[in-house]
C-alpha cells in the first residue's frame, strides 16, 4: 500500500515559483554558461577542421606540409566527440540539476569548477602532441598505434575531470532525496542521474586501457595485449556515443512537449526508458568489433542479441513522441489522420531543432541496426559508411538536439531573452544544417557501400577505375561540409550573441507536467543502487568469456606502431 | 492471476528441449550461470501454484522462511560442485535430478521463504554466496588441474571468472545497502 508516491508536493510548487522569479543563481549560471562557451569553441575549431578535412578528402584543397590528414582527423574527433558532446552535456544537465532541485550545493559547484580545469588541462596535455604530429592515432585511440604518452595522460586528465563533475552530479541528488524523502527525482535530474552514472561507469574502462597503454608508450613495457585494450576501448566508445544519445532524448521527453504547449509522456515509461539504457548501454561495445578477429562466432553472435536489445528503449521514445505531438496537437483543434502537423509550432526554432533530430534518427538507427548484424557489418566496416552513419546520428541526431536547446538554455542562464531575429537566424540554421548534413551523410553512406574506405587520406590508388567512380560523392561530401561550415558559423554567432548581447529579461527553463489522470509512479524506479547492480552483472556476463579468452589465450603482444 | 506459474512452466519446458539444453550445457559457463539460474527463475514464477494449492504445507514448515532458505542453499551449493556438473552431463538420472532440484527445491522454497525472511537472514544469504562465489571463483581459476571431464580447462578459467564477477557485483550491492539507508528517503 505505500508503493506509490505523490509527483509533486508543496515543497516543489514553492521551489518552482522561487525559481520562476528568479531563475538561476548567478553562480550556477557561470558555471552552465563557461561550460556551453568551450562547448561551442570546440565546435568552431572541430568544424573548421572537419571542413579542411571534407576538401582534402575530395582532392580539392592540398594541405600544407607541416599538417596531415591524419593530424586533422584527430583534432576533429577529440574536439567535437570529446570536448563539445563531455561539456555540453556537463553544462546542460549542471543547468538542469539546478534549476530542478533548488540550485546547485557549493561544494558540488566547487567539483563542477574542479572538473571543469582539469578537462581543460587535460584537453591542452592532448592536443600539444597532435599539433606536434606526435599523436595522429584517431579518436579511435587503441593500440597497435602509439601516440606520444602525453597524449594519454592528457586523456587522464579529462576523464578524472568527468568524474569530479559525475560524483558532484550524484551528491547533488543524494542531498535533495535526503531533504524530500518519499518524493521522485524530478525527471531531468533523473535523466541526469543516469548519465552521469553511464559517463563514470563507461569511462571505467577506457582508464583501465589508458592506464595500461601509458608504460607501454613511454616504452618501459616492450609490448601490449591489442584485444584487451580494442575491448576496454569499444567499451567505453559505445557507451559514450549513447551518452550523448541520452542526453538529447532527455530534451525530447521533458524540454520539446513543453515548448510545443502539450503535456509530457508517461512518468513511468520514461524512466523504464532511462533505467534501461543505463543497464544495456556496456556491452553494445562489442558491435564495434564484429569483424575483429579472436573474437569467436558464438560470442558475436550473443552480442549481436545484447545491442539489439538496446535498440527497444529507442523505439520505445520513437512511439512516445510521435504519440505526444499527436496529443499535444489535437488538443489544439488538429484534425485528420495526419493533417494535426499543421498544428505543430514549425517556425519555432526550439521544436524545429529537435524535431529534425528525431526525424533524422529513424534513417540513422536503421543504419545503425543494419550494422549490427553480423554480415552487413562485413559489407560497410571500414567503408565511409560509417562515418555517413555516425555523422547522421551524433551531426544530425544529437547536436541538433543541442542546438535547439540553446535558444532557451543560454538566454536562462544569462538572463536574457531570445529575440524574433535570434529565431529566424536558427529557423535558417537549421535548415542549412539539415540539407548540408543529408548531402554530405548522404554521399558518404553511398560511397561506403561502392568501397570507399574510411580513416584514409585521398587517393586516386594509381588512377584506378573503381576508385576514380567515387570523386562525384567526394564532391558532394565537399559541398555537405561546406554548408555545415556555414551552419557552424551561425550557430556560434547565436550562442555567443544569446550569452552576452541580446536584451536582459527572464527565460523559463521549459520542464512539461505529466498528464493530470496519470497513475502514480512506483518507488522501484528510484532504486539506483540495484540499477547499478544489475548493470555490473550484464557487464559480467558480456565480457567475462571474451575477456578470460584474449589474456589466457594471448598472442606474444604488439610493440608500439607511428605509421604516419 | 495465475499466469505466471504457467510461463514458469513454459520456461522449463523451453530449457529442457533437448537442442536447448544441449547448446547450454556445451559451455561450462553458461552451464552454470545461465542454465541453472534459468531453472531457478521458472521456480521462482511456479511457486504461487504451490503456495495456492499447499497453503497448509508452506505455512507449517516454513513459517519463519529459514528452512526453504536452507533448502535452498543446500541446493545451491550441490550444483556448484564440480562433480555434480560432470555427472549431470554423464548420467541421465542426474541430469533429471537437476531439472527437478533446482525449479522446485530451489526456486519454489526461495519465493515462498524471502517474503518472511527479516533483513538479517536476507543479507545473510548474500554474504554466504558472496564468500561461496569467491571461494568457487578461486578454486576454478587457480585449480592446477582440470576439474571436469567435459569441459577444458580455459572454460573453467572463464567459469572462475564469472564467479567472481558476480561475486564483485554483490559486494557492491552489500555496500550500497549498508551505506545508503532507504527508510531516510521514503
Amino acid at each position: 500500500m505505500e508503493t506509490v508516491i505523490k509527483q509533486s508536493g508543496k515543497t516543489q510548487v514553492f521551489k518552482d515559483k522561487a525559481n520562476k522569479v528568479m531563475g538561476i543563481s548567478l553562480e550556477d549560471g557561470k558555471l552552465t554558461k563557461s561550460y556551453l562557451s568551450v562547448a561551442f569553441l570546440a565546435i568552431l575549431l572541430g568544424g573548421i577542421l572537419g571542413l579542411v578535412q571534407g576538401l582534402n578528402r575530395a582532392g580539392m584543397l592540398e594541405l600544407p606540409a607541416w599538417l596531415n590528414y591524419y593530424q586533422v582527423l584527430t583534432a576533429h574527433g577529440l574536439l567535437l566527440v570529446v570536448v563539445l558532446s563531455a561539456f555540453f552535456t556537463i553544462g546542460y544537465f549542471y543547468a538542469g540539476l539546478s534549476h530542478t532541485l533548488g540550485g546547485l550545493l557549493p561544494k558540488v559547484r566547487k567539483m563542477a569548477w574542479i572538473g571543469f580545469w582539469m578537462k581543460i588541462f587535460g584537453f591542452v596535455l592532448a592536443v600539444i602532441p597532435i599539433l606536434m604530429n606526435e599523436a595522429s592515432v584517431m579518436y579511435t585511440f587503441y593500440p597497435p598505434m602509439a601516440a606520444s604518452p602525453i597524449f594519454y595522460i592528457g586523456l587522464v586528465f579529462i576523464v578524472l575531470g568527468v568524474w569530479m563533475c559525475a560524483f558532484g552530479a550524484f551528491i547533488n541528488v543524494a542531498s535533495w532525496r535526503k531533504r524530500n524523502p518519499g518524493k521522485h527525482v524530478p525527471i531531468l535530474s533523473f535523466f541526469a542521474t543516469g548519465v552521469f552514472v553511464l559517463l563514470f561507469f563507461g569511462s571505467l574502462p577506457v582508464a583501465i586501457e589508458v592506464f595500461t597503454i601509458i608504460p607501454w608508450a613511454f616504452g618501459w613495457v616492450e609490448t601490449i595485449n591489442v584485444m584487451v585494450a580494442r575491448t576496454l576501448f569499444w567499451a567505453f566508445g559505445h557507451t559514450l556515443v549513447n551518452i550523448w544519445y541520452l542526453t538529447a532524448v532527455s530534451a525530447w521527453y521533458v524540454i520539446v512537449p513543453k515548448v510545443i504547449g502539450g503535456r509530457r509522456w508517461n512518468d513511468l515509461l520514461t524512466r523504464i526508458v532511462v533505467i534501461a539504457l543505463v543497464i544495456m548501454n556496456i556491452t553494445g561495445g562489442f558491435h564495434h568489433q564484429i569483424i575483429d578477429p579472436g573474437i569467436s562466432e558464438p560470442v558475436k553472435y550473443m552480442h549481436v542479441f545484447m545491442s539489439l536489445a538496446i535498440g527497444f528503449p529507442s523505439l520505445m521514445t520513437a512511439y512516445a513522441m510521435f504519440a505526444v505531438f499527436e496529443r499535444t496537437a489535437r488538443r489544439k483543434g488538429g484534425k485528420g489522420l495526419v493533417g494535426w502537423y499543421k498544428k505543430l509550432p514549425w517556425g519555432d526554432v526550439r521544436f524545429l531543432a529537435p524535431f529534425i533530430a528525431m526525424a533524422a534518427f529513424i534513417p540513422a538507427g536503421a543504419g545503425g541496426i543494419a550494422q549490427t548484424t553480423n554480415q552487413l557489418n562485413q559489407v560497410v566496416h571500414n567503408t565511409m559508411w560509417v562515418v555517413g552513419h555516425f555523422h547522421l546520428t551524433l551531426g544530425m541526431s544529437v547536436v541538433m538536439t543541442f542546438f535547439g536547446l540553446i535558444y532557451w538554455l543560454i538566454p536562462y542562464v544569462s538572463k536574457r531573452v531570445l529575440t524574433p531575429q535570434i529565431n529566424k537566424l536558427g529557423v535558417i540554421q537549421t535548415i542549412i544544417w539539415t540539407i548540408g548534413m543529408i548531402i554530405m551523410s548522404g554521399a558518404m553512406h553511398w560511397v561506403g557501400l561502392l568501397g570507399s574506405p574510411r580513416r584514409t587520406s585521398y587517393s586516386t590508388y594509381f588512377d584506378n577505375a573503381t576508385a576514380l567512380s567515387w570523386d562525384p560523392y567526394l564532391f558532394f561530401l565537399a559541398i555537405g561540409g561546406t554548408l555545415l561550415m556555414i551552419g557552424v558559423l551561425m550557430q556560434v554567432y547565436a550562442v555567443f550573441y544569446l550569452m552576452f548581447f541580446a536584451p536582459k529579461g527572464n527565460t523559463e527553463f521549459p520542464i512539461a507536467e505529466v498528464e493530470e489522470d496519470e497513475a502514480p509512479t512506483p518507488r522501484w524506479t528510484e532504486r539506483w543502487g540495484l540499477w547499478v547492480v544489475c548493470m555490473i552483472v550484464l557487464v559480467g556476463m558480456a565480457y567475462v568469456i571474451p575477456l578470460v579468452d584474449f589474456m589466457v589465450n594471448a598472442p606474444p603482444g604488439s610493440p608500439p606502431f607511428k605509421t604516419w | 492471476m495465475m499466469k505466471s506459474p504457467v510461463y514458469g512452466l513454459l520456461l522449463l519446458f523451453a530449457l529442457m528441449l533437448p537442442p536447448v539444453a544441449n547448446l547450454l550445457e556445451s559451455i561450462m559457463i553458461t552451464h552454470m550461470h545461465m542454465q541453472m539460474p534459468l531453472l531457478i527463475i521458472s521456480g521462482l514464477f511456479m511457486a504461487k501454484f504451490f503456495q495456492h494449492r499447499f497453503p497448509e504445507f508452506f505455512s507449517k514448515w516454513n513459517e519463519n522462511g529459514v528452512p526453504g532458505l536452507l533448502l535452498f542453499s543446500i541446493i545451491m551449493v550441490y550444483w556448484s560442485l564440480p562433480r555434480t556438473m560432470d555427472e549431470a552431463l554423464t548420467l541421465t538420472s542426474v541430469e533429471i535430478f537437476k531439472f527437478i532440484s533446482l525449479p522446485f527445491l530451489a526456486g519454489v522454497p526461495l519465493r515462498d521463504s524471502w517474503p518472511k525472511l527479516s533483513s538479517f537472514w536476507k543479507h545473510a544469504l548474500i554474504i554466504f554466496f558472496t564468500i561461496l562465489f569467491l571461494a568457487l571463483g578461486w578454486l576454478y581459476i587457480w585449480s592446477p588441474v582440470q576439474l571436469c571431464n567435459n569441459y577444458l580447462i580455459i572454460e573453467q578459467i572463464t567459469l572462475g571468472w564469472g564467479f567472481i564477477s558476480t561475486a564483485f557485483a554483490m559486494v557492491v550491492y552489500l555496500i550500497y545497502s549498508y551505506f545508503v539507508d532507504l527508510s531516510k528517503y521514503e
